[in-house]
């Protein structure tokens, strides 16, 4: 894989659409974006993106590179799949976003503390780890990854919640639930970084 | 001639009997116009009646009818006779559906029905047509472009004659410069070659086909049928008989020269469309300056078009064409970048596939205005709508902008011929537009172009007509030749003359082909009239034309300078020539000669003067005052016809008189009025001004104009001046009418009655 | 194959135009008044097809009835063309000069003798949705098309015939025109060309899921706005709010309902731009204070329509918002609510309208009936488009061909007409 191309001077360089177009996922498809808008307004969190993904698609055709690896958009996506189905031009949006979001984490633009970031990094070790995502570990995990102050701080914030989740049984206390067979899993996890590498 | 046998054949069906006494129908028709042959049948439309009415007619019986039934919009093939001319009262629509039963008042409308009938039959002839007889059955196609050359080999293709006479001395016109092509079929997204060549030698091969080059049309006379061209060609003149004629003059891109705005002249880098397209043709497109390989190129979409100070319209075919070049930059050269600023993105139809494809293959498309470009630093400055920034495009190596097309709807390369008269001609049409005004919906007042309505297109007359109406073929307000462009795109005013391709609208090459081969059918059936002395639309079949009565005529020219059509010439002692081939048959003449000399043979003063007079008027004293109502037969008849069949009612006072056009009613028919006692008058016609809605042009403006000289006359006999009344009454106006007919039946009636009453 | 070489017989000079749409219409006056026979077949009761239901044409705000007026006076005269109403044809064998053309005839329950005077009309007590106003309102089970029908004869839906009130409706006619025993009939017609004018459909709105038009009587499509504005229609012309029959005071009108969407209708159905700018003059005619906003990709107001783009545009009433509105919702107060992203700004919108307007697509029809297996082919809409140099007489013409507005149908009709005379004239 090739990094990114230089950023581009305040002009359009298709250099970093091109880029896109080869390396991420789906974005060879990204093209066919004809701006019409109904990712964005379909997204059900879209008023919390930087840009939305009609935008951020548009900002890559102009080559904003450091904007659009920069942005928040693309962690912001919670994968339902919305705009997939409902793009005019068969533009795989969440495949996109979910790519991106990789790459800017592999060209260091998701550098410190970064919410979006550190939270899915905490969801993939539960994931890898158990087979399984515990809420507590997951949410405590994410609260510290911020730094030891802001994690108690988040921690307090939201005990009332957990315990309310835990009087309801939505959250249980005592070890983690876990899969069958999570040594398959973390071969199958191996092989694929393998087969990653490889590429 | 053989006698005339007038019958009488009244219906009681469909509710006639219901609401009048037919009996005393008949009374009408036997003693106060002594026609013996009265039939009444319950239902005259049933095949048996219509069997006993062709047998009436086979045995001699009758041979001219009235048929008091229905409406003349409905059963007219089940009462046609072959000779046997015909005469509808409408008593069903506009009587029995529209009146109370029985009351005095209907059974007075109903008797004025037949009695308007049987003074219309009276005055009715079978039509004598004027036949050319001996024919061209040539066509010629001026232009040889795409347009033209289609329109030749479908002429010759359907057992015509075509001849070709094309400006250049080249055969294909700008589609020579084309490298590739569109696409127009399955999967539309294949950008094909250029077949011109294979068009053109197809063309030649034809052996009824005859081309000229370098040659163009000098002057143009005659008639459908019987067309006299002359062309000059090779510094000779040499006159042609032609059939019909196909205007098939194309266009020319917009001259780039006036926009510097957007970087032309200022470096070489900074082309056309069509300039580009000759590179592409050349192979892998290089700068101008330098032979470099074009690796960066942005196409500016609407580089004149859709522009105040430039053409106001969109040209259509840009936004395809600069995909189809992006493409073939993007294609043949990986590297290659390709940019497309626009505005709006139009690649109607299936052509949107097209669009991505362009998409697919990388070509980046760019909303905004290019706000000015600089040739030498090859950077557009562009406000980028979807950005929300200013964006500079630098680094180009070719900036193409995408030119509109401008239509030869005149020719450039020559002078103006008589300038005051083609500027009158040119200016006298509709405006496309002009604020829309239908029911209070208009703002700001004038165009929003205003350059255009002063804008007389450049240049000579393309055919040079040698008519009264003046050299050219109408122009519309945006520079392209006359069409009505939505229900009968291919008429013009000047009839046998049809107009394809992009002189009349902006289109590409496959639909320009397919307009040359509706233009040609267009033409087949304009000659082919000619020979029988038959009109071509929109009153099709009409055998009927204008007869001038020499001996009454004062020259006065009226109706040679009104004519839409420009069918009326004058010879050199000034007296109107009428070239029926060319006549549509609206009888705007009729109604604007001042001494009623002008007639057909199935509609002419006297027939509706002799209606008005039939109909009988209460004195003063019975509180029964009469509305004459003359109605333009094709939009404010049926508007009151389906009023009736909605079976809504209105004022018993009114008398409906059908006529062609508007511009047929003579002022005549109004004074006759007056002075026979009607209360009031209307007339009621179509939308004239901007937005007309008129089928022979400006018939209903005409007539409006023309009523405006009645106030003097009603002035000096001492009428009101609301006594006589202009409607305009579209044909979806049906729950419109009655109110209007009742509304001005209530003005009439608080006026006192018409003193002349009785005299 | 020409005629005479599968030895079934003479052939044939007449020309077979299927669908008596504006495009058929024109198709068959143009090649009758050139001197043809002509066939018209149509599957409706009667001619006019999908503009006699629009209640203006863009850009001179005419009515269609105006044109096609003239167009039935030129029927009328023209004794060379028959014309065929209820009628579809079922399939097609034979070559150019000699096609034998099975036709279904559907039963209409009412002869020739009609005169239309509207008695069964009296005599019914069942009502059926009004197919002419798109089942906005309903109509008596025997009825008149229209009041601009043509030909101008009654039919009677099968609903009346269901109810049991055939021998009632027969009883009231005193022409012997209702026959409830009509059980349509198939025949043959042996003609040498046929031109396919068989024109589109709305696309249906149920399958734009989003835009939730089963859940709200105040999102309606283009074609139902047109019959909401006009006199004949279900309000006698007045824009209101199917829900309430309140005025229509702010009103959406959504582009591309369907249209230039991979999901729907890939290609763009051309006239739906200038369908919209139409009915927002229509909105704006009625309601001096009415706002109308229209949501848009591209506007395409091609070539000289541009003209009519810039009157609307000149209205500060009337706003452009370049978005495809993602989803509508029904409001708590019962209005609908469009959601989506205002490119241009990036807002985020839910915005409520009393009146919402998908402007849905055409598509061919050809996508549903009978259509030729020679002469031409369906492309992957289901346009019919000519096989290149196969020598058969078929041409399609109209938005059978592609998606056309009115003005290029007729174009496109026309030469339609001059290719079916070469055909038969060389055949």
């Amino acid at each position: 894989m090739t990094t990114p191309a230089p950023a581009a001077a305040k002009t359009y360089d298709l250099s970093f659409a091109r880029w896109v177009r080869d390396n991420v996922n789906g974005g060879d498809k990204l093209n066919l974006c004809m701006q019409c808008g109904a990712c964005s307004g379909s997204c059900p969190i879209g008023v919390q993106m930087d840009y939305g993904p009609r935008k951020l698609f548009m900002m890559i055709r102009a080559g904003m590179k450091e904007e659009v690896l920069s942005a928040n958009t693309q962690w912001n996506c919670t994968s339902c799949y919305r705009c997939v189905v409902r793009c005019p031009r068969g533009v795989p949006v969440t495949y996109i976003l979910q790519d991106l979001a990789a790459k800017s984490a592999e060209f260091g633009y998701a550098k410190g503390p970064h919410e979006n970031k550190n939270f899915a990094q905490a969801f993939w070790w539960s994931a890898a780890t158990f087979g399984r995502t515990d809420e507590r570990l997951v949410t405590m995990r994410y609260f510290f990854s911020l730094g030891f102050g802001e994690g108690f701080k988040r921690a307090m914030a939201n005990l009332k919640t957990a315990i309310g989740m835990v009087k309801t049984g939505r959250m249980h206390i005592g070890l983690p639930h876990m899969t069958k067979g999570r040594k398959g899993l973390k071969a199958a996890l191996a092989k694929a970084r393998e087969i990653e590498q490889r590429n | 001639m053989s006698e005339k046998k007038p019958g009488v054949y009244l219906c009681k069906g469909c509710g006639i009997s219901d609401a009048v006494d037919v009996g005393a129908l008949e009374k009408v028709g036997k003693n106060e116009f002594r026609i013996g042959h009265c039939v009444v049948s319950d239902a005259l439309c049933s095949p048996e009646s219509v069997a006993s009415m062709q047998k009436d007619v086979a045995d001699g019986a009758v041979n001219r009818m009235v048929v008091g039934a229905c409406s003349p919009r409905v059963m007219a093939d089940k009462f046609r006779f072959d000779g046997v001319p015909v005469v509808r009262a409408n008593l069903r629509e506009q009587v029995a559906w529209s009146q109370p039963a029985h009351e005095e008042d209907t059974e007075m409308l109903a008797a004025d029905s037949i009695r308007m009938a049987a003074a219309q039959l009276a005055k009715t002839q079978q039509p004598t047509p004027a036949a050319l007889g001996e024919i061209s059955r040539t066509i010629l196609v001026v232009g040889g472009g795409v347009t033209g050359l289609t329109a030749a080999l479908e002429a010759a293709q359907s057992g015509y004659d075509a001849l070709l006479v094309e400006k250049s001395d080249a055969l294909g016109g700008w589609s020579n410069k084309w490298s590739m092509r569109a696409p127009h079929a399955p999967p539309y997204r294949d950008i094909y070659g250029n077949d011109i060549e294979a068009l053109i030698a197809k063309v030649k091969a034809n052996g009824r086909v005859r081309i000229l080059t370098n040659a163009t049309v000098a002057k143009t006379s005659g008639q459908p049928g019987a067309f006299d061209v002359v062309i000059a060609h090779g510094g000779q003149e040499v006159t042609e008989k032609v059939g019909a004629i196909v205007v098939a003059t194309g266009w020319r891109p917009y001259d780039a020269t006036k926009l510097t705005h957007l970087g032309y002249g200022a470096s070489p880098d900074v082309v056309t469309g069509i300039e580009f397209e000759a590179m592409l043709a050349k192979g892998a497109p290089v700068k101008p300056s330098n032979g470099a390989p074009v690796k960066n190129i942005a196409f500016l979409q609407c580089a004149g078009s859709r522009d105040p100070n430039h053409l106001p319209y969109c040209s259509s075919v840009c936004c395809t064409a600069s995909i189809k070049q992006a493409l073939q930059v993007v294609k043949g050269d990986k590297d290659a970048m390709a940019y497309i600023v626009y505005e709006e993105l139009r690649t109607p139809g299936t052509a949107e596939e097209f669009y991505r494809e362009a998409q697919r293959n990388g070509v980046v498309f760019m909303k905004g205005k290019a706000t000015s470009v600089d040739g030498k630093a090859m950077t557009v400055s562009y406000s980028d709508e979807l950005l929300g920034e200013d964006v500079p495009l630098g680094g180009l190596d070719l900036i193409v902008l995408a030119t509109g097309m401008v239509p030869n709807s005149t020719n450039v390369d020559a002078p103006a011929i008589e300038p005051e008269k083609s500027e009158a001609q040119l200016k006298d049409d509709i405006n496309p537009v002009a604020p829309i005004k239908v029911s209070g919906y208009a703002h700001g007042e004038g165009s929003p172009w205003p350059h255009i309505d002063k804008g007389v297109p450049p240049g000579g007359p393309i055919l040079n007509l040698q008519y009264r109406q003046g050299p050219h073929i109408p122009i519309l307000a945006d520079g392209f030749s006359d069409s009505h462009y939505i229900c009968f795109p291919y008429e013009t005013r000047r009839t046998g003359i049809y107009t394809a391709g992009p002189v009349r609208r902006p289109m590409d090459m496959a639909e320009s082909a397919e307009d040359a081969t509706g233009a040609v059918l267009k033409a087949i059936q304009a000659l082919e009239g000619g020979a029988i002395g038959s009109s071509v639309h929109p009153r099709v079949g009409d055998l009927t034309f204008p007869k001038i009565g020499h001996e009454k005529c004062t020259k006065c020219r009226r109706c040679t300078v009104e004519c839409p059509f420009g069918a009326i010439d004058e010879d050199e002692q000034g007296r109107p020539t009428v070239n029926f081939a060319r006549c549509r048959r609206c009888g705007t003449c009729m109604g604007a000669c001042p001494v009623q000399t002008i007639t057909f043979d199935n509609y002419n003063p006297q027939m509706v003067n002799d209606m008005i007079e039939a109909n009988e008027i209460p004195d003063e004293f019975s509180e029964k005052p009469r509305i004459l109502v003359l109605a333009c037969e094709n939009d404010a008849y049926p508007a009151i016809d389906m009023a009736g069949i909605a079976r809504s009612h209105w004022s018993p006072f009114v008398r409906i008189v059908p006529v062609r056009c508007l511009g047929s009613v003579t002022l005549q028919w109004i004074s006759t009025a007056l002075q026979k006692g009607y209360d009031g008058i209307m007339l009621m016609g179509c939308k004239s001004g901007d937005d007309y809605q008129c089928h022979f042009v400006k018939g209903s403006a005409l007539a409006k104009e023309r009523l405006g000289k009645v106030g003097e006359t009603l002035k000096s006999l001492a009428l009101e001046q609301e006594r006589v009344s202009f409607e305009e009454m579209s044909i979806a106006d049906s729950c419109r009418a009655p109110t209007v007919l009742d509304a001005f039946a209530k003005l009439v009636g608080d006026l006192p009655p018409n003193p002349m009453k009785g005299f | 194959m020409a005629a005479g070489q599968n030895g079934a017989g003479p052939a044939s000079q007449t020309i077979l135009v299927v669908g008596g749409g504006i495009a058929g219409v024109t198709a068959a006056v143009e090649a009758a008044e050139a001197g043809q026979d002509v066939i018209l077949i149509e599957r409706e009761a009667a001619l006019g097809g999908r503009v006699t239901k629009l209640n203006r044409y863009f850009p001179k705000l005419c009515h269609p009835t105006c044109g096609l007026e003239i167009n039935y006076q030129r029927i009328r005269k023209n004794p060379r063309i028959r014309v065929m109403t209820m009628c579809e044809v079922q399939g097609i064998s034979g070559g150019r000069g000699d096609y034998k053309v099975s036709v279904q005839r559907h039963p209409r329950f009412v002869n020739e003798r009609c005169t239309a005077c509207g008695a069964c009309a009296n005599a019914t007590e069942t009502m059926v949705e009004n197919p002419f106003n798109y089942g906005l309102d309903k109509v008596k089970a025997a009825y008149l098309p229209h009041e601009h029908a043509f030909p101008m004869r009654y039919v009677v839906a099968p609903e009346a015939i269901a109810a049991g009130e055939g021998e009632k409706l027969k009883s009231a006619c005193a022409y012997g025109a209702l026959d409830p025993d009509d059980k349509g009939e198939t025949f043959d017609l042996h003609v040498g060309a046929v031109v396919w004018a068989t024109g589109w459909q709305p696309y249906d709105p149920k399958n734009l899921d989003v835009y939730s038009y089963v859940h709200s009587r105040d999102i309606i499509t283009n074609v139902e706005m047109e019959r909401l504005a006009a006199h004949d229609g279900p309000t006698h012309g007045k824009i209101l709010r199917p829900s309430n029959g309140e005025p229509a005071k702010k009103v959406a009108l959504i582009q591309c309902a369907g249209s230039r969407d991979l999901n729907h209708l890939p290609y763009c159905s051309r006239i739906c731009c200038l369908g919209s700018l139409k009915h927002a003059a229509y909105v704006r005619e009625q309601y001096p204070d009415a706002e109308v906003h229209i949501y848009y990709i591209d506007i395409r107001a091609h070539d000289k329509l541009e003209a009519f783009y810039d009157r609307v545009r000149a209205d500060p009433q009337v706003k452009f918002i370049k978005s495809k509105p993602a989803h509508i919702r029904v409001g708590e107060d019962g209005r609908p609510m469009l959601h989506g992203e205002r490119t241009i700004d990036r807002e985020i919108y839910a915005e409520p309208y009393d009146l919402v307007v998908l402007a849905t697509g055409m598509q061919p029809s050809a996508v549903a009936g009978y259509r030729p297996t020679m002469g031409l082919v369906a492309d992957e809409y289901g346009f019919l488009v000519p096989v290149e140099g196969d020598g058969e007489g078929m041409f399609s013409a109209g938005v059978a061909s592609g998606p056309l507005d009115v003005s290029m149908s007729v174009q496109s009709a026309t030469a339609a007409a001059l290719k079916a005379i070469q055909a038969v004239r060389n055949a």
